[in-house]
């Protein structure tokens, strides 16, 4: 297992489907935080967030044979989850309340950390106000840290586009903060 | 959350060292991007295809060149532009499988597509491949046929050289 965790993601992908199927642990170890914040997020709910995720993986494995090894393996398991996710959001025909329910380490002493607490609950506030289709992206920008181009990848819209939705998202929110 | 995700974990991995899951052959994959691509060939063809028969019908409509509005309705192929219609969404939906589809306005590529198949189908009959299919060529006999139930008289086409 030392050996897999030098590879990459893209490497260990062509591990599983030719030589060991337990390299996929691997894979799940790597993204399953990341994927849980990011599916949690979109769901507003963390055991949703988690059958997504599950699920998401699983859909991956199944696959993982039409997965291209040139393009980024990151990109292509955040779109299955956001497909997962859209699907049990449009199964379920609820409102997605954002990132509530996400934990938040830090070490800063008590006050400090009601403050960012404070700040949190205000910025939550404002999001939940923004529709998806502009909170996706400035969520996967600024939380997942994603590029653009990464962006354009995992919800298929043009780059242009991406950076628009995040211009707007950034109005928007800020039009809602300041009004509250 | 941790406990949460230790469990995604052991059982996606059980699931998979049970073999309840399986990864799909790369021969699926393969055919599926055949089969796509052939679709997507096959849509621009019909749908040029039925384009130019919509033209030529429509240019093909008496002896006289003259044109009432009732001949006119009554005598346009409606089954060849639904056809048509249905080859253009067919091809619409296999374009948007292709990852250049959302690299781009994914609106100007269906607007170039739609103009690309239109035009296509009206320089096809301005050349007259369609007169030359009416009268030769392994579907010379869908062609007459086509003219019969369309109401295109056979006469007011012009005479190939």
């Amino acid at each position: 297992m030392s050996v897999i965790s030098n590879l990459s993601d893209e490497e260990i992908a062509e591990v599983v489907r030719t030589k060991d199927k337990e390299a996929y642990a691997e894979i799940i170890k790597r993204y399953q935080t990341k994927l849980m914040r990011y599916a949690s997020y979109i769901m507003g709910d963390d055991h949703m967030g988690a059958d997504v995720v599950q699920e998401g993986f699983i859909k991956a494995y199944v696959n993982l044979n039409g997965f291209n090894s040139k393009k980024k393996f990151s990109s292509w398991i955040y779109r299955i989850v956001h497909n997962q996710a859209m699907n049990v959001v449009k199964k379920y025909n609820k409102e997605t309340p954002l990132l509530d329910n996400i934990d938040y380490k830090s070490d800063e002493n008590i006050e400090k950390e009601f403050e960012q607490k404070e700040t949190i609950d205000k910025v939550r506030s404002c999001l939940n106000q923004i529709p998806i289709i502009y909170s996706e992206p400035l969520n996967l920008f600024y939380v997942e840290e994603k590029s653009y181009e990464e962006i354009s990848d995992i919800l298929q819209i043009p780059i242009g586009t991406v950076a628009t939705r995040i211009s707007r998202a950034k109005i928007i929110m800020k039009k809602i903060c300041l009004t509250n | 959350m941790s406990h949460e995700l230790e469990n995604i974990k052991d059982s996606v991995m059980s699931k998979i060292h049970e073999d309840k899951i399986k990864m799909k052959p790369k021969l699926y994959f393969i055919l599926g991007s055949i089969l796509t691509f052939l679709g997507l060939v096959g849509s621009i063809v019909m749908s040029t295809f039925l384009f130019s028969l919509i033209r030529f019908s429509v240019r093909a409509h008496g002896p006289m060149g003259e044109y009432k509005l009732n001949e006119l309705i009554s005598n346009f192929p409606w089954w060849t532009s639904l056809f048509a219609i249905l080859f253009l969404a067919l091809g619409i939906w296999l374009i948007h499988k292709y990852e250049f589809s959302y690299k781009r306005n994914y609106l100007h590529i269906i607007i170039v597509f739609i103009l690309a198949i239109i035009i296509a189908g009206w320089i096809i009959d301005t050349v007259g491949v369609n007169d030359k299919l009416s009268r030769r060529g392994p579907i010379q006999g869908m062609m007459r046929g086509y003219m019969k139930n369309g109401g295109v008289q056979i006469n007011s086409l012009p005479r190939l050289p």
